[in-house]
């Protein structure tokens, strides 16, 4: 019945590209009414929606080689989309795209632990990697809060990072190869194998972060680690927050690289406390510390000691270690469903992404506060203090009129902090549609359009994931061409 | 325009033809600034001159097939520490600074690069990152690229682009340092590099261990179960037995383990091995001092001058699967003794890189240099040449064969040095 219906759309529209589609992945696997692609609409970030011309689900390399083909063919705009958990609009299909989703390409292709590496593909989620080799005690290191769900195809394209990047790199540090679809539907295979430093250009670390606008990526080698022997975890509560980010800077100095360390401030707290994961925290502190230290086993407690009195040296509160596995993965749940916990005090929230130098925290944290009262919008921080990524939540209510304008404008002032202080407008979640203004605050016209001309090597039809990440030259360059 | 109407004459130095590694220039230019390298380039994409780029000249013998460009921009003298944040653990440097230079510096806040490429004594910072050089230490620090977050480049034709940041965690469009990072000088003159840091070890350790000749082949096992434990060696560096008797005086494939820890953590790993290796598996342990020692004389293997005998040099870096580099190193015992040339070999079990150090007669060298080459291939990986004399490297294909994607590099190539004036030749597929 519904097939019935969905074939006679069709034909009423005369649309044969969607005859087309069906012909590469089947006609189940092709989504082109606008009720059934509503959740295509956007990513993560919500506030920008456009619907796509079709959504299709291929099953394999060749598939995607097809559709990829038949669109440059056919002049037809494509993006590739894996979970959609994008916070920058990156999987947003602002062209009336057909969207590849990969999701049904999510295939553990081989484990090969005596080489450390893991072959998956790009619809795989994250998550699933580590507990299907954690028996064997491994796990797949790049660890972003949305793991559970986000697929390690978006995580290549994202660059994504997480909580314990702090001492075990970003995902760019653990892509070993990468299988293609070129734009124009050729397949190209890197690091073949997961052997490294192939010779050439590191296409590999380009590509890695090209939120999906250089090629589609089929096939992943990654590296696995074995798990540390021993994981310790501390929480420290601050009265004042200057003094949680000179504890920051003093765990570095004392030469502790931990695992991960990450800063909740009052209102982050209030909201992970209203969330699904309450731990207790207490509601009158200013910020509190999650600090986890890894590794052998016997010079594990030396650092937790040097840990624990760094803080009672920067006035600490409360703290405590972690008694039990269990008791580490309530505080873990706790902060790493921050971000949604905001929706249990605020009706909208937006993530933004800024990163400064570890030293500058204090003073950006204060010019946040600033941002918060200017624009009369309350502003949460839980971010990775370790490595300076700050995610400030901006809390808002969009049935106000102008408020949602408002947190956007805010999300801007707190990246043009980021920026003034040293930083960068995105640690982890990317341009996307959301940031591309911004890329001004750190690039000038010359330094976007040397990219946009690396841009044009990969994707010279511009057909796939047009109009993400770089702005329209600025008018100086338009001027100059004129002249020219 | 003249050259010395660009920078001063006392920068300009009419240069003596015929090295025997190639990669002159009619005149050597040094450059003390910046702005200098961009007038420079400007001069020399304009008057279509070609330019070879030289820091120490640690790796004059990898890549290329000139005898001589028309300019020789060395970075020698543009050197030093711009700016050190040791809050941030980064820092930030100019091209021709030294690497020992750094890393002195560094040491006494008590930091490091975790980088342990060939010739710090020699090499700069700028070198290092164009060929993105790495040591046995990768297994747990990586390579260059890993620690690179940020530069300013100088394009051909003079313009100054910055790539990354100066923070250590950033994805705000594409990553353009990699593009940099082992493009061997062939899309523009690295003029600023910053890097992240780590704190210096509080305790390293470096532990030899290898079977007897009949009993090598224990290795593979031994190295296997290694792997899966827990123990967190920062190298898992195989030697062949010729290396291995040079260095340590121990005629038997032999593991070089290093670890670099907090003392009790250290200690802890030590004292496993010594309980858990088998009975017949010998184990030299080597303090702080003769530890860094020992490493020292592992980055000076590699040659870097042209040969004064008769005889010639070669090196070779091969990429593999980590565990094949069991394979590559009895390819290079076995050259060792059959080939005609002396074959000292090294490489990472947890990483996949190896490097080969060949000396002999010429066709002896190429011999070898073909078969480690033709053994790399057979397991799926490449073997690129590191050093070979310049009439030599215009026989044999230094990178190998070209990648099926070779289109995206030259095209990349294309975008930055349409004139092709840097560096020309010296890259994979004569890039
Ligand atoms: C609650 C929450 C917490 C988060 N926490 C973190 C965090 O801690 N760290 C972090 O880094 N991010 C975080 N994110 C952001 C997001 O999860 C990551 O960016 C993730 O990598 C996106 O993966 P995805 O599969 O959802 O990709 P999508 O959102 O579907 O796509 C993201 C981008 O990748 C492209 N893409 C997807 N698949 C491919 C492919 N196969 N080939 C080419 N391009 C492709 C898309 O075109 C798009 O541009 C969080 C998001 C949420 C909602």
């Amino acid at each position: 019945m519904q097939l019935m219906r969905r074939k006679k759309k069709v034909s009423a529209n005369q649309d044969h590209h969607i005859e087309a589609f069906f012909k590469i992945v089947g006609e189940k696997e092709v989504l082109f009414e606008d009720v059934d692609m509503l959740s295509y609409n956007c990513d993560g970030f919500t506030i920008h929606q456009h619907s796509p011309k079709a959504v299709v689900f291929p099953k394999n390399t060749r598939e995607v080689a097809a559709l990829v083909k038949y669109c440059a063919q056919n002049d037809l705009p494509f993006l590739a989309r894996g979970a959609g958990t994008g916070l920058s609009g990156g999987a947003t299909p602002l062209n009336n795209e057909v969207i590849i989703s990969l999701v049904k390409m999510k295939g553990l292709l081989s484990v090969d632990y005596e080489n450390r590496k893991a072959v998956v593909q790009p619809g795989y989620v994250n998550l699933h990697l580590t507990n299907s080799i954690s028996s064997k005690g491994y796990y797949y290191a790049p660890d972003p809060s949305s793991q559970y769900v986000c697929t390690i195809g978006g995580n290549v394209a994202e660059n994504a990072g997480g909580a314990h990047c702090l001492k075990y790199g970003v995902t760019t540090n653990h892509i070993l190869g990468l299988e293609v679809v070129m734009p124009n539907g050729d397949i190209i295979s890197i690091g073949e194998d997961g052997v490294p430093d192939s010779p050439g250009y590191d296409l590999l670390g380009l590509l890695t972060g090209s939120e999906g606008t250089l090629g589609v990526v089929t096939e992943i080698t990654v590296r696995i680690l074995k798990n540390p022997e021993m994981k310790q975890t501390v929480l420290a509560y601050f009265d004042q927050v200057e003094d949680g980010s000179r504890a920051v800077s003093d765990i570095i100095s004392a030469g502790i690289v931990p695992a991960a360390l990450e800063m909740m401030d009052q209102t982050a707290i209030e909201g992970v406390e209203e969330g699904s994961f309450p731990v207790g925290h207490p509601r009158d502190i200013a910020a509190l510390l999650l600090i986890e230290v890894d590794g052998i086993a016997a010079g594990i407690d030396e650092q937790i000691e040097e840990i624990l009195a760094v803080c009672r040296n920067n006035h600490v509160k409360e703290v405590k270690v972690a008694e039990d596995d269990a008791e580490r993965g309530r505080w873990w749940a706790n902060r790493k469903t921050g971000f949604g916990a905001m929706g249990a005090i605020s009706p909208d929230y937006l993530v933004q992404d800024g990163v400064i130098p570890r030293s500058r925290l204090p003073e950006v944290l204060e010019q946040i506060n600033e941002i918060s009262r200017k624009y009369e919008l309350r502003i949460a921080n839980i971010f990775h203090a370790g490595d300076g990524n700050l995610h400030p939540l901006i809390l808002f209510d969009s049935r106000n009129p102008g408020e949602t304008q408002k947190a956007v404008d805010a999300g801007s002032a707190c990246l043009k902090a980021c920026s003034d202080a040293g930083g960068s407008i995105t640690g982890e979640h990317g341009v996307g549609i959301e940031k591309i203004e911004e890329m001004r605050f750190i690039f000038s016209d010359e330094e976007i359009e040397a990219q946009t001309r690396i841009r044009e090597v990969f994707n010279p039809g511009n057909l796939l994931n047009q109009g993400k990440l770089f702005p329209m030259p600025g008018r100086c360059l338009e001027v100059k061409k004129a002249v020219q | 325009m003249e050259l010395e109407e660009v920078v001063s004459p006392q920068q300009i130095m009419k240069t003596a033809q015929g090295h025997a590694l190639g990669n002159g220039g009619e005149h050597t230019v040094y450059p003390e600034t910046e702005d200098e390298i961009a007038r420079i380039l400007t001069y020399a994409s304009e008057n279509g001159k070609s330019v070879s780029i030289i820091g120490g000249g640690t790796k004059r013998g990898f890549g290329g097939t000139k005898d001589s460009d028309d300019i020789l921009l060395s970075l020698e003298k543009f050197a030093g520490v711009i700016e050190h944040v040791p809050g941030d653990m980064t820092v930030t440097v100019k091209p021709g600074t030294v690497m020992k230079d750094i890393q002195e510096f560094l040491a006494g806040h008590n930091q490091m690069i975790s980088l342990d490429p060939e010739w710090p004594e020699y090499a700069t910072i700028g070198g290092i990152v164009a060929s993105n050089s790495s040591g046995p230490k990768r297994l747990k620090y990586g390579s260059a690229r890993d620690h690179v977050i940020g530069m300013r480049v100088v394009y051909p034709d003079g313009r100054i682009t910055r790539t990354g940041g100066k923070v250590v965690k950033n994805v705000a469009g594409y990553d353009m340092n990699k593009l940099f990072v082992g493009s061997m000088g062939t899309l523009g003159v690295i003029s600023e590099i910053t890097l992240k840091l780590r704190p210096l070890p509080k305790q390293e350790k470096l532990v030899l261990l290898s079977f007897s000749k009949e009993n090598w082949e224990k290795l593979r096992p031994f190295t296997v179960s290694f792997l899966d434990s827990t123990i967190e060696p920062v190298s898992l560096e195989l030697m062949n037995p010729a290396l291995s008797k040079k260095l340590a005086d121990i005629e038997s494939y032999t593991l070089a383990v290093a670890f670099e820890d907090v003392e009790s953590a250290v200690a802890f790993q030590e004292n496993w091995l010594v309980e858990n290796k088998p009975s017949e598996m010998n184990m030299t342990v080597m303090e702080k001092e003769e530890a860094v020692s020992f490493w020292k004389r592992f980055t000076e293997l590699s040659p870097k001058d042209p040969s004064s005998s008769s005889d010639i040099r070669a090196s070779v870096k091969t990429g593999s699967k980590n565990m094949d580099v069991f394979h590559l190193m009895v390819e290079a015992d076995r050259l060792h003794h059959e080939s005609g040339a002396a074959v000292y070999g090294h490489g990472g079990l947890g990483h996949g890189v190896a490097k080969m150090y060949i000396e002999g007669p010429e066709d002896k060298v190429i011999t070898a240099v073909k078969s480690i080459r033709a053994k790399a291939e057979e397991l799926g990986g490449y073997a690129v040449i590191t050093h070979l004399p310049l009439a030599v490297r215009r026989q044999i294909s230094v990178w190998g064969n070209q990648p099926s994607y070779f289109f995206l590099l030259s095209g990349i190539k294309k975008q930055a040095d349409p004139e092709k004036i840097l560096n020309t030749g010296r890259f994979v597929g004569g890039i």
